[in-house]
């Protein structure tokens, strides 16, 4: 599957320069999406605030800072993590370098015993920190594990979207997911997850879009980014609003912020 | 003054048979088109009101924690051990499919497939479930074995500790109902199944099980009471019009009683599905007219006079029979387990409506009689009588020469009966509800012999302070407080916040034995469990903490739904905190289904015994003022409490649960039992005002009245008798303790009456010989 999906991302890139004007398919939609909303800019830094909110209404805050490197030459990206709030765990980071192609590497910082642990990229499926978000929907999936069909095209409200189906090619959690993609922006609009007995099971939509410069200073490029963003199990009520606050590309984050020995001394030029 | 209103009612439906009938049929299709909205309940936790603080807390504490009231129970059993591949993998397959089916919870069924394990394998932190893929070689499954017994909070949980049991618990939607689910999961379950056995419990399956068999009894066991009674009722009498009259007036109070339940918006609950019964049982009331009626006309040869003598004869006692029966079971309603409450209101209308329609329908029917099928009634009954003249006023004879060896046999049973009454246990346990060879009782036996246990309690610790349950001594108290528990056999699973954290500590220590412990720092909780939340599943964490961490949850599984075993849980917690006060002033209260069975199970008895006592004054506050003396009505009440204390005393004696049934039934009895004395003593009363010679009064009474009462009583018996068939304890507990407090209490009433009459009549009759 790791090879089919690389596999399937040089069709995709191929298809986009050959069609041209045709209407894209399924998958170079999907493709297209993915890449604006996970790859924007060569690197992306963002302070996270995270709600997890019980349909009675109690909270659980995560505030964190979140700084994103991409491998130019390849799918693959980096991560860090770094945690403010809760007060208890402050300084604890995860670190996670991911391939598209095979099981992430992750680590964990401990602070309390001062210990990093590599933690197994269990099922990316897994709720990441908690949240009703999945490893995956903070990162991405791999672009070959479903198979993508385009239904229709429709205004959701205000925007013109596709509408896009993807059902997993292997059983996992849910057996479609829906998404409404933005025709200009690519960026996903709403996404609906259905589970095991197609019920609507998960709701994600994209509350607020800002047009972010790249690079500090004079703004050539700018990037769409879901700066406000809300998944909900539909089932429970439980939800996860999150904000993405000084969002800021092309900062220039190099190599050294992504490794290990960064867990324990993070870099606090990036992290305040 | 009643009386005269009555039997004018009387003489007027008499004299307008048909009117009375149209009326009646008018009625009773209105009461009968609200039949076909029936629903029932058999939800345990409905037994207290929606605004009991129990219930309401139970609500909050499902809330906090995420928790499921309703799961069901799959146990899969394989003797040779279930860690083989093809076992295993049946247990993947079955887990998808089960999440499948509409109703169940999907994300939280729990089994190997979906239940987080946190390992260290290597170096490495690992957060997935147990069986994440199948174990093909014979390492892979060592590895697998491994996995699983080395993980604490999984040993008598979904594993049995000698590995040969394991289970897949599925949570299902609130309206869902458990016993279709339970039906799918049978539909889906391997043909291919190896060793394997299944077996399906759990109180959804339980209760929604019981909920069909409350409609097999209603539809089923009903109608097959109503024919015995016929029959019988043929045999007595051999008069098709009589029966006919009979069964409409119980087919009319059950009609309007149900009819009027079902109208109101009630559900249908075990106690009220019994209802028909009861009212047919009472019904047979009416064959005291019929005895009268049948004597009259052999005497006066006039249809009309026959049923006015009749009716001015036994109207009385009818009248006040039907009156303690009624008030017997509305004493029901000061009752606080609601269903009980409905059910003695639901009779209590009915019973009126049976008053009602003997002085209506019954009159108006006699009075429809073909003249020349009468006397063959006539004829049928002297000629019975004829066989049995030797029987009854022998008896009679008997029980006035020996009633001091009556009396004294009498007190011998009744101190027997005491000491019995002081054996009572007082106890519920749904499950034994179902026979012990049925499908339900099976699994859970089996299922508790192996695993953890089904019934399910909750104790939640709730301290003032967020943040309180990362505490390292709150937590050692909580994990001395588990321990203590586990002293109890029947206690077989405790699990809770504590159990994660200290599996983190040691897993993050590279699964060093050393450090299986809690840590010493509250920082060091906080960021475990933040690690834990952070990995697995979010439902893990939340049914054992708050959102605050200001609460705790302590899981328990108990091997046996007997309410005792909940009770001692309370008992050894409160111990314990007197010994371990919790940091902080927090205090624990306990929650789940185990405690709600322990509070209404103490609710039957209390709210009974209330129920019971106001049923006793009730009873004799309405003898005294029948009798119009307080003697006379103590009397009268006597074969009655002696009935009650021979029935309980041997319930006691014999070992069986004092439980919701039973319970009810000891005030049921009371309504009922007292018919007897009271026809005999008014009829009594009636023949020596008009002939004063004791004697030949009190053996009159025994031949003539008694008759009715002997008739009556094994009318009764034998509908009752008719539910020892039935699949559920409760309704041949019913069934049989009901038939036997009928016949006791007519003999009681027969055998005892005349001996104490005669032994008092000094006192007694004083007033009446003037």
């Amino acid at each position: 599957m790791s090879r089919l999906g690389s596999t399937a991302f040089a069709l995709a890139l191929a298809g986009i320069s050959t069609q041209g004007q045709d209407l894209p398919t399924a998958t170079e939609i999907v493709e297209k999406s993915q890449r604006a909303f996970y790859y924007p800019g060569a690197d992306m830094k963002a302070k996270v605030t995270m709600e997890l909110i019980t349909e009675a209404g109690k909270k659980r805050t995560r505030v964190l800072t979140m700084l994103r490197n991409n491998d130019p030459k390849s799918k693959n990206q980096k991560y860090f993590l770094y945690f403010h709030e809760p007060g208890d765990v402050r300084r604890t980071a995860f670190l996670v370098w991911k391939y598209p192609e095979k099981d992430d590497d992750r680590w964990i910082f401990i602070p309390a015993v001062n210990m990093v642990r590599r933690v197994a990229a269990s099922d990316s499926r897994s709720s990441f920190v908690g949240s009703d978000f999945s490893y995956e929907d903070v990162s991405g999936r791999d672009l070959a594990a479903d198979t993508h069909t385009l239904l229709r095209e429709e205004r959701l409200g205000e925007v013109e979207c596709y509408v896009v189906q993807s059902v997993p090619k292997a059983a996992t959690d849910y057996t479609k997911k829906l998404a409404w993609i933005d025709k200009t922006t690519f960026l996903p609009r709403r996404e609906e997850y259905y589970d095991l007995q197609n019920e609507l099971a998960r709701l994600f939509t994209a509350d607020k879009i800002d047009d972010v410069a790249a690079g500090e200073g004079d703004a050539k490029k700018t990037y769409p980014t879901v700066t406000r963003r809300t998944m909900k199990k539909v089932k429970s009520g439980h939800r996860t609003e999150v904000s993405f606050d000084n969002v800021a590309y092309d900062v220039g984050l190099d190599d050294d912020v992504f490794a290990e020995r960064a867990l324990q001394n993070p870099p606090q030029k990036w992290i305040r | 003054m009643v009386e005269r209103t009555l039997n004018r009612l009387a003489a007027l439906s008499a004299g307008h048979p048909w009117l009375v009938i149209g009326l009646t049929v008018v009625a009773t299709l209105g009461f009968a088109f609200q039949l076909p909205g029936i629903t029932t309940d058999t939800d345990p936790k409905h037994m207290l009101p929606v605004t009991s603080p129990v219930r309401q807390y139970n609500d909050r504490v499902e809330k906090d924690f995420d928790l499921h009231a309703d799961v069901i129970a799959l146990g899969i059993v394989n003797r040779r051990g279930i860690v083989n591949r093809e076992t295993l993998s049946r247990i993947a397959e079955l887990t998808r499919e089960i999440q499948k089916i509409p109703g169940v919870i999907t994300h939280d069924v729990v089994s190997f497939s979906t239940l987080d394990d946190v390992t260290a394998q290597g170096s490495e932190l690992a957060v997935r479930p147990v069986l994440d893929r199948i174990p093909q070689s014979g390492e892979e499954l060592e590895a697998f074995r491994k996995a699983l017994f080395g993980n604490p909070l999984f040993l008598n949980r979904i594993v049995s500790s000698d590995g040969t049991a394991t289970a897949i618990y599925v949570p299902i939607e609130p309206a869902a109902n458990g016993k279709e689910i339970a039906a799918k999961i049978r539909k889906i379950l391997p043909q291919d199944r190896g060793d394997d056995q299944y077996h399906l419990a759990g109180d959804p399956v339980a209760r929604d099980t019981f909920g069909a068999e409350m409609f097999r009894q209603m539809g089923l066991f009903s109608p097959i009471a109503g024919m015995v009674m016929g029959m019988a009722l043929w045999l007595m009498f051999r008069s098709v019009p009589l029966i006919v009259a009979n069964m409409a007036v119980a087919m009319v109070s059950i009609i309007w009683a149900m009819g009027l339940l079902i109208g109101l918006g009630y559900p249908v609950h075990i106690m009220s599905s019994m209802s028909p019964v009861f009212l047919m049982a009472i019904a047979t009331d009416s064959v005291h007219i019929f005895n009268e009626f049948a004597f009259r006309f052999g005497e006066v040869r006039d249809k009309r006079r026959a049923v006015l003598d009749a009716m001015a004869a036994v109207g009385r006692p009818v009248f006040y029979s039907d009156m303690t029966t009624a008030v017997g079971f509305a004493s029901l309603a000061t009752a606080t387990i609601v269903p009980v409450k409905i059910f003695g209101l639901v009779v209590g209308f009915g019973t009126l409506v049976i008053l009602l329609m003997s002085f209506t329908l019954v009159p108006a029917i006699l009075m429809l009689l073909r003249e020349g099928r009468i006397p063959k009634v006539a004829r049928g009954l002297e000629r019975d009588d004829a066989s049995r003249r030797s029987g009854l006023p022998r008896l009679g004879t008997l029980c006035v020469r020996h009633a001091r060896a009556i009396a004294v046999v009498g007190g011998a049973l009744l101190v027997v009966a005491i000491a019995g009454l002081f054996r009572i246990q007082v106890n519920n346990n749904m499950v034994h509800w179902f026979k012990p060879g049925s499908d339900v009782r099976t699994a859970d036996r089996i299922m508790n012999e192996r695993l953890g246990g089904t019934s399910t309690a909750y104790l939640v610790i709730d301290s003032p302070a967020q943040d309180a349950m990362k505490d390292p001594a709150m937590l050692r108290d909580i994990e001395g407080l588990q321990r203590e528990l586990e002293n109890d056999p029947r206690v077989g699973k405790t699990f809770s916040v504590v159990d994660y954290v200290k599996r983190i500590n040691r897993v993050l220590h590279d699964d060093n034995p050393a450090f299986d412990r809690i840590p010493d720092s509250a920082e060091e909780v906080g960021q475990y469990l933040f690690l834990f939340g952070a990995s697995a599943k979010p439902t893990d964490l939340d049914n054992v903490v708050d959102y605050p961490f200001q609460k705790a949850n302590v899981l328990l599984q108990l091997k046996s739904w007997d309410a005792g075993v909940m009770a001692d849980v309370i008992r050894r917690t409160e111990a314990y905190l007197a010994a371990h006060p919790l940091p902080g002033g927090a205090t624990v209260r306990p929650a789940g289904i185990a405690y709600f069975n322990l509070v209404w199970s103490d609710e039957v008895l209390w709210g009974m015994l209330r129920s019971f006592l106001a049923g006793l004054v009730l009873v004799l506050v309405l003898l005294v003022a029948q009798t119009r003396s307080l003697l006379w009505g103590i009397l009268t009440f006597l074969p009655l409490l002696f009935t009650i204390a021979l029935i309980y005393g041997v319930v006691g004696l014999v070992g069986k649960d004092f439980d919701m049934p039973v319970a009810v039934l000891s005030t049921l009895s009371l309504g009922m039992a007292i018919d007897f004395a009271i026809h005999f003593v008014a009829r009594f009363q009636q023949r020596y005002q008009e002939e004063p010679r004791l004697q030949e009064a009190l053996v009159w009474t025994v031949a003539r009245p008694g008759k009715g009462i002997f008739l009556n009583a094994i009318l009764f018996s034998l509908g009752f008798a008719v539910m020892i068939f039935a699949d559920l304890t409760p309704y041949m507990t019913v069934g049989v303790l009901m038939a036997v407090i009928m016949l006791l209490s007519a003999l009681a009433s027969v055998i005892y009456l005349p001996g104490l009459i005669h032994l008092f009549h000094p006192v007694l009759l004083k007033g009446d010989a003037r």
